[in-house]
């Protein structure tokens, strides 16, 4: 039987530790560059500055002025894949490296499918897929699923205080010591993302009038399987207020077909026009310019 | 002695040989992109050896008719006139014949033509159009996964016009191979055309092309003769 799971990521929670972005590298064995300062400075915590070959998953800093009459709104954000239902990545890619995990809705990656075309690339809203090696393989998340596949246990606080043993957890929730990230059934972090909302927005020491849930309703209602609680507004977290899958990817789902059916109704027409032809003869034609 | 008339130079049939080989390896390769089940067919590593092949073979592809025109702008120049000629009388009718002509050569009778017929300006003119979109996609699509990054809007715009064109070129592709190759039965001998020695005989020539035919024999320019 499958049930829709999801993971959960509670912003307000979050306390930018990056467990879960180490946590991704090492279950994955994505390497990280070691030499003396390999690491492009950025200005910033968030290093890398976007995902890349290497790394599927990273968390963002956002520090913005606060309303308040003292210091600023920092805000830390989750940038990894997004596990869209309806993933225009999987609709193009050629070679079914990328799919839909039956079972969990995850988006899976095969990457000894994977042809390096990077088509995927072109068609997801949330720009994610990145490449790596001389043939250009897809790296981004899998929400681990070779994890949730051979029930992997995991400790993990539930974000209540309480440490619980949990099975096929991926990598990411795993960690979080803050219990900012959680995973389950797809219903269940909805439920439990409107209700972290409801306290967020009505607690009576700093309330957060714009927490709002993501992920739960976008792509008209279909959604995604990473559902996010976010303190302040959408935009603060880089994330599209409402992101789309270009339609140019459901065209090109169309040429396929159309192509195959062309083709085979010419191939078709040839044939009967050879058949009509077969015992063709004619004269031989002969000009005299003198006679013209 | 039988009558000829030089229809292509060598360089044109040189030109038109090797993008066709290209062409046609190109839609081979790039069917191991496009169809899931044929690039799952090979371990990927195989399937990525074939997608820089095709990239090499998008070059030639590119590349020679480019060159080729660079050598003979007034060959090009004097093709062009031929697709962009007015229509007149016999074109019309070819165009309105062409159906029932080729479901039934035997009973159908095609009026006289000029150099290009009506047909193939509109024909090959489209596959023309078609291989140019399918080489300037390419080329963005090349280049936007290699070196430069132009957005994903324009990679999927980029990707349309390229299946597209495919599909255009694999519609007009095989009906110019089914004509031009002689498959079907009043176009034979037509091969040697462009992949022979680019002579055509008097009489195929009056048959297909009966303006072009008679003004070149009166010329006789471009007239041999051949002993049987």
């Amino acid at each position: 039987m499958s049930t829709e799971m999801a993971i959960y990521f509670d912003s307000s929670a979050c306390t930018a530790c990056k467990g879960c972005q180490c946590a991704c590298k090492c279950w994955n064995s994505l390497p990280s560059p070691l030499g003396l300062n390999a690491n492009e400075f950025t200005h910033s915590y968030q290093s890398p500055m976007d995902l890349n070959g290497n790394t599927r998953l990273i968390m963002r800093f956002e520090e913005n002025e606060s309303p308040k009459k003292w210091g600023v709104e920092w805000s830390f954000g989750r940038r990894s894949c997004m596990h869209c239902s309806n993933p225009g990545c999987a609709s193009v890619c050629p070679s079914g490296a990328l799919s839909v995990d039956e079972a969990t809705g995850f988006v899976r990656v095969e990457e000894d499918k994977c042809i390096g075309c990077r088509y995927c690339e072109t068609a997801c809203p949330f720009d994610v897929p990145r490449y790596y090696g001389p043939d250009s393989k897809v790296n981004k998340c899998t929400a681990c699923l070779d994890r949730q596949e051979n029930g992997r246990a995991a400790q993990i606080n539930n974000g209540t205080g309480v440490t619980q043993t949990q099975f096929n957890v991926p990598a990411c929730v795993h960690t979080c010591p803050p219990g900012a990230l959680d995973f389950g059934p797809r219903d269940e972090m909805i439920a439990k993302a409107y209700e972290r909302v409801e306290f967020l927005k009505n607690r009576e020491i700093d309330p957060s009038p714009h927490a709002s849930v993501y992920g739960d309703k976008l792509f008209d209602g279909a959604g995604t399987h990473v559902i996010m609680v976010l303190k302040y507004p959408v935009e603060t977290y880089g994330l599209p207020v409402d992101p789309k899958v270009s339609p140019m990817v459901d065209l090109l789902g169309w040429m396929k077909p159309l192509t195959g059916l062309a083709a085979a109704a010419t191939v078709a027409g040839l044939g009967l026009s050879f058949l009509t032809g077969i015992g063709y003869k004619r004269d031989t034609l002969h000009y005299d310019e003198k006679k013209h | 002695m039988t009558r000829y008339i030089k229809r292509h130079s060598l360089q044109a049939r040189i030109t038109h040989d090797v993008t066709i080989i290209a062409c046609i390896l190109l839609a081979i390769s790039g069917l191991f992109v496009f169809i899931t089940p044929l690039n799952n067919l090979l371990p990927s590593q195989v399937t990525f050896g074939i997608r820089m092949a095709h990239r090499v073979l998008g070059v030639v592809f590119i590349v020679v008719p480019l060159v080729s025109a660079l050598l003979a702008p007034k060959g090009v120049k004097h093709m062009f006139s031929n697709y962009l000629a007015k229509w007149d009388k016999d074109d019309v009718t070819f165009m309105k014949r062409f159906l029932p002509y080729m479901l039934g050569p035997k009973r159908v009778h095609m009026p006289d033509q000029h150099e290009v017929k009506s047909g193939q300006r509109l024909a090959d003119g489209l596959l023309l159009v078609a291989g140019a979109t399918i080489a300037i996609s390419g080329v963005f699509l090349l280049l936007g996964t290699t070196v430069v990054s132009f957005g994903a809007g324009l990679m999927l715009v980029m990707h349309l016009l390229h299946d597209l064109a495919f599909l255009m070129l694999a519609v007009f592709g095989l009906a110019h191979i089914f004509l031009g190759s002689g498959i079907f039965q009043p176009y034979r001998r037509m091969r040697r055309v462009m992949f022979g020695n680019g002579l055509i005989s008097e009489s195929d020539a009056l048959y297909h092309w009966g303006h072009w035919a008679r003004e070149e024999l009166e010329k006789g320019d471009k007239v041999v003769e051949i002993k049987d």
